[in-house]
């Protein structure tokens, strides 16, 4: 049997998908279905003075309109990580209704639902439902916010302050590290908010079965197992053996599908009410308002170098925006994914991080691919790239000079960090050394400066970045505020002819699961990957799962995964030697059979399985049957790691910039599938580089989404984008039994400041050190021409 | 006020009486159950709802059911011809062009019409060719790939032949 | 959003005064305006229809006129509602003698949408108003010329809907 791990093995999963045979939640239609359609605030912040449902009700088609007052028996919408202000004091956690009560926070904010019996019905109806609003004045940028006087969001949460909180050396000893440097490189700038946008927009059902007092909820979520928790413990109030949570296929998530919404609770809890079951697909006006939103920070950063360009300090303020609610994991982004992340991959002695969370009248802000690293990456390379050019050095010598030494974590010590971290493995300088090797450095130089004679404007920019995925381990998040443990379960079923089922808590919404789990499990036990099934995506089959995002599934779900395995090949060994007449120590487990060690008397891996379901000539005392369970905490956070370098050209004419090459050499550790990895990266850069180029959700000062269609918000098309030139170096983790590090969000945090900082060289001539993304023709024209 | 529509979908005649003002998408996803075609906004900006109609690609979600009476249209479920993948179709698990896969069939349906008037597209063709269909997962690195590998696999069965 | 703008009109400040505070002729050239009706003294009930580039819909709401000073300016205070989003506005028209025959109308104010109306219209609005206040002031121009005052129209019966071209470039 040839080995599996580590094959690009073609994708199991696409052969529906390319046939149209995907099942996507709004593929699905059961009988007596019923449709559901939201009236949405237009206003950021607004008292209802009145809802008038009365025309809508008497609509044809339609069964029921429910408004907040119908709902505000029903607990709101729970956030799941807590941060405490410097204080001590608990963050503001104001109530998240499921429809609002008395007055909207954000443009979009559901107010009222109609239920009918056709989308269209639904839809006219919304029409008819009278709402008297009293429009208030909006707040939007997360740093005006926390001004005095600036409209509040919630009344409880004074100048709109969710929490303060800080991280690291005492800021003193930051502040005299940085007093006393020789040079001071100071930016200011913004992570603008994001939308992201899977191509899949949000859709649920929620069933109720009268017969058996149990309710169904279809939905496209990243963790069907986390949304049955939150739904029935904290909204609704039912018991969780009486709810299915079933996500089959997802499109895409990004982060945005991780948290629980109000629509999934409100369609589960109207399946009962009316007895039918309950849909809502968002259009995709609906997800740019409500899905939510990623990044929008606002920072100052200061770092210290000495004479010779070592880091001597690093000092952050960061105001981050929290939007209109606190959605699942929001307090966690800008605090324990960014300020533990602010070390990167540099020697930096002191470092201080100071964020304030504030809420905006704008959508919830939640963890988006990447979720927090990315912030923390582009403030640090941004940096890094505009330190070398204050101080005439070179970027990558500049980056060479202050990385933190290789050490693989099993012989030598972790890096433990000033924020918080300690670094599993790592070894820096070859992805820079790789990376500068393809891109052809020194010829580069050598063009640019030819080009620029000629009037035409190169640049190159880095990016060497670290993260902290594969979260995480529950004690240690436990403890920075997370409501739940961030373990992995898996179960292995040998089936009696020795085909195998997997059930995984991990989800997949294009990761291709079903491909990596499968290759891990028949190299294990040496058996073809058609005989093994991966099934995700359904409460009622899966014990049970913390979902994918982090860049978790491998990491953590797949290490359960591995636990599971060789507790059936540690019982397998206990039949096969029973049946061999043999010791266990004498047999070895190899290429899908027990055999006794130097001789040919050997069992295949589907005659034991056959033996453990029909065990007559079995083990005294050994259960029947194969079949285990697992789950899997981590001892610590995975640290993949690479270097980005990009390359642009800036129209002189136009300040149009186009991405000539992008060139990402990533260390995700050990790697099971090289093409799906690859993908996974090639998605995460454009993604960035979405960010830096082209994408911004923007409110105008009233609150109202002025890039709320595909018309007004720029995504990257096919032909803004070269090739992506990859590479990789291997770093396996030390602390999980595959070695394995997470390779979903690397491509979105290292390529960002790449691409801003090629454009800030191309546009060195000119004297720009600093532009607000995205860098649009527009700014960058601009900043030439001033 | 419904409307009778005659149509092929996938070889197969279908007729049917429609609201004047049902999308052809609707059509397709909810009376004829072919849910390959997707939505994934309202602007016809995504491409997810690509299909054939007459042999060219169009976004049906911005046509109304009454507008394909009479039309021949081709959907990813009628790509494949008796069991055997359309080299499209090959090309994108070959060369993992999709990952979601929600975006997949109107990559698929767009390039099918590309490559039926230019056999042997250009990089730059291909991506001018998608401009009009978001994907979020791949970076379109992969389907371009994907779509080279089908150009590849139809020009050399055309040269055996 | 900024509103501002000025439009030369052979006119008497009293004259234009006068036309631009007649119900029915306000009614009558108003882009858009269906219907207007005072319910007391500079205020009205005003329903119109417009379509703004991509988005349509049918307004209804309040329209109010303060600040008289006669015969150099007033304001005009605007709150309208629609299924497409709300819009309102307060601008302010100065009356500006500039020779003996012409005067000229100075508007300059504010605008705040909301729903799909800002979101999708916002994008195409700016143009969108230069487009309507031309009609206004064309409209104006062309009731001048006829001259009277007396003009026999009902409320009812006014101009048809406006629709500026979609790629009006934004102001």
């Amino acid at each position: 049997m040839t080995k599996m791990i580590g094959k690009s093995v073609k994708r199991v999963e696409d052969k529906r998908f390319i046939t149209g045979k995907g099942q996507y939640t709004d593929d699905i239609i059961l009988p007596n279905m019923v449709y559901a359609h939201f009236v949405r605030s237009p206003y950021a912040h607004a008292k209802i003075l009145s809802v008038d449902t009365a025309e809508a009700l008497a609509h044809p088609g339609v069964i029921a309109v429910y408004t907040g007052a119908d709902v505000a028996e029903v607990n709101g919408v729970p956030c799941g990580w807590q941060v405490n202000f410097k204080s001590g004091e608990t963050m503001k956690e104001p109530k998240h209704p499921l429809l609002v009560v008395n007055k909207a926070r954000h443009a979009g904010d559901a107010v009222a639902v109609v239920i009918a019996e056709s989308k269209e019905a639904a839809r006219d109806a919304v029409d008819l439902v009278e709402v008297d609003y009293e429009e208030l004045d909006a707040v939007v940028d997360p740093k005006k916010a926390a001004e005095d006087g600036a409209p509040l969001v919630h009344e409880d949460a004074p100048n709109n302050i969710c929490f303060d909180w800080e991280l690291g050396n005492p800021k003193e000893e930051v502040d005299a590290a940085i007093a006393g440097s020789a040079h001071v490189t100071t930016l200011e700038f913004a992570n603008q908010r994001v939308i992201p946008n899977a191509i899949e927009p949000r859709s649920y059902i929620g069933d109720y079965d009268v017969a058996h007092d149990k309710y169904t909820l279809y939905t496209s979520t990243q963790n069907p197992h986390l949304i049955r928790l939150l739904l029935c413990a904290f909204v609704l109030g039912i018991p969780e053996h009486k709810v299915r949570v079933v996500s089959k296929d997802v499109g895409g998530g990004f982060g945005s599908k991780i948290f629980h919404y109000a629509e999934e609770a409100l369609v589960t809890w109207i399946a009962k009410e009316l007895g039918r079951p309950v849909k809502w697909t968002a259009d995709r006006s609906e997800a740019f308002l409500t899905d939510a939103h990623g990044r929008d920070h606002v920072t100052k950063a200061e770092m210290g170098f000495d004479e010779e360009g070592n880091i001597t300090g690093l000092r952050i303020k960061t105001y981050a925006a929290m939007g209109g609610y606190l959605s699942t994991f929001a307090p966690a982004v800008p605090t324990y994914l960014h300020g533990t992340l602010l070390q990167g991959l540099y020697t930096t002695p002191k470092i201080h991080v100071d964020v304030v969370a504030t809420f905006t009248h704008t959508c919830a802000v939640d963890a988006y691919r990447g979720a927090g690293r990315p912030e923390a990456t582009y403030l640090l390379e941004r940096m890094l790239d505009t330190a070398a050019l204050e101080m005439g050095m070179d970027p990558a010598e500049l980056r060479f000079k202050n990385f933190i030494p290789a050490f693989n974590g099993v012989d030598e010590e972790g890096y433990v960090t000033n924020v918080a971290l300690q670094y599993d493995s790592g070894n820096y300088h070859p992805v820079l050394q790789r990376a500068l090797e393809m891109v052809g450095y020194e010829d580069f130089r050598k063009e640019q400066a030819a080009a620029r004679e000629n009037g035409k404007l190169l640049g190159i920019g880095f990016s060497t970045y670290i993260e902290a995925c594969g979260i995480a381990p529950s004690a240690v998040v436990g403890a920075l505020g997370a409501r739940a443990g961030l373990f992995e379960v898996s179960q292995v079923r040998v089936q009696p002819t020795g085909m195998v089922s997997v059930y995984t808590g991990a989800h997949s919404h294009g990761q291709g699961h079903e491909t990596t789990f499968a290759q891990v499990v028949a190299d294990k036990f040496g058996i073809p990957l058609e005989h093994v099934d991966i099934v995700h995506g359904d409460s009622d089959s899966v014990a049970f799962g913390m979902g994918t995002y982090g860049s978790r599934s491998l990491a953590v779900g797949g290490s359960a995964l591995v636990k599971s395995i060789e507790k059936v090949i540690e019982k397998g060994t206990k039949i096969a030697a029973h049946v061999l007449e043999a010791a266990e120590d004498d047999l070895e487990f190899a290429d899908g059979k027990w055999t006794v060690k130097g001789t040919d008397k050997s069992i295949g891996f589907g005659d034991v399985s056959l033996t453990a379901y029909v065990p007559h000539n079995y083990p005294a005392g050994l259960e029947p049957g194969l079949d285990f369970s697992s789950f899997y905490d981590p001892t610590n956070f995975t640290y993949p790691f690479g270097a980005h370098i990009a390359i642009v050209e800036v129209d002189k004419d136009t300040g149009k910039v186009s991405l000539k090459r992008f060139i990402a050499v990533d260390d995700v550790g050990n790697v099971i599938n090289p093409m799906i990895v690859d993908g996974q990266i090639h998605g995460g850069v454009v993604q960035g580089v979405g960010q830096a180029m082209f994408e911004q959700a923007h409110y105008d000062e009233d609150g109202q989404l002025i890039t709320g269609s595909y018309m007004d918000y720029a995504m990257p098309r096919a032909d803004d984008i070269p090739m992506i030139e990859t590479d990789r170096t291997t770093t396996p983790c030390p602390h999980n039994p595959l070695g394995v590090k997470g390779a979903g969000e690397a491509g979105a945090i290292g390529s960002t400041p790449a691409v801003v900082n090629a454009v800030m060289d191309a546009l060195s001539p000119f004297g720009v050190k600093n532009l607000s993304m995205p860098l649009t023709s527009e700014s960058v024209w601009r900043a030439m021409n001033s | 006020m419904k409307k009778q529509i005659n149509l092929t979908v996938n070889g197969k005649a279908y007729s049917h009486e429609v609201e004047p003002r049902t999308l052809l998408v609707h059509y397709l996803r909810d009376t004829l159950r072919l849910t390959g075609t997707h939505v994934g906004c309202d602007t016809s900006s995504c491409g997810s709802c690509t299909i054939l109609m007459d042999g060219q690609a169009v976004k049906c979600c911005s046509l109304l059911a009454v507008q394909a009476d009479g039309a021949n249209i081709t959907t990813i479920e009628g790509l494949a011809e008796n069991g055997t993948l359309h080299p499209l179709q090959e090309g994108f698990r070959e060369e993992h062009g999709l990952q979601c896969g929600f975006c997949t069939p109107g990559m698929i349906m767009t390039a099918a019409d590309l490559l039926s008037n230019n056999a042997d597209p250009s990089e730059e063709e291909i991506r001018h060719a998608l401009e009009g269909n978001f994907c979020r997962c791949t970076g379109y690195h992969n389907i371009v790939k994907s779509i080279q590998y089908a150009a590849n696999k139809i020009n050399k069965k055309e040269v055996v032949s | 959003m900024k509103i501002e703008g000025d439009y030369l009109l052979k006119a008497s400040p009293a004259t234009l005064w006068e036309k631009l505070l007649h119900t029915e002729t306000l009614a009558k050239i108003t882009p858009g305006v269906k219907h207007l009706e005072e319910t007391a003294p500079g205020q009205f009930i005003a329903t119109s229809e417009i379509k703004i580039g991509p988005v349509q819909g049918s307004f209804k709401g309040d329209l109010s006129i303060k600040d008289k000073k006669e015969p150099e300016g007033f304001t005009l205070v605007l709150s309208q509602k629609s299924k497409i989003g709300n819009a309102t506005a307060e601008v302010k028209l100065n009356i500006i003698p500039e020779s003996a025959e012409e005067t000229k109308v100075k508007y300059e104010g504010k605008a705040k949408l909301s729903g799909v109306l800002a979101r999708t219209g916002q994008r195409v609005i700016g143009g969108v108003v230069k487009t309507l206040a031309k009609q206004f002031f064309k409209a104006l121009e062309a009731e001048l010329a006829k001259g009277t005052s007396d003009v026999e129209v009902s409320p009812t019966e006014a101009s048809p809907p406006p629709s500026p071209e979609a790629d009006t470039p934004p102001a």
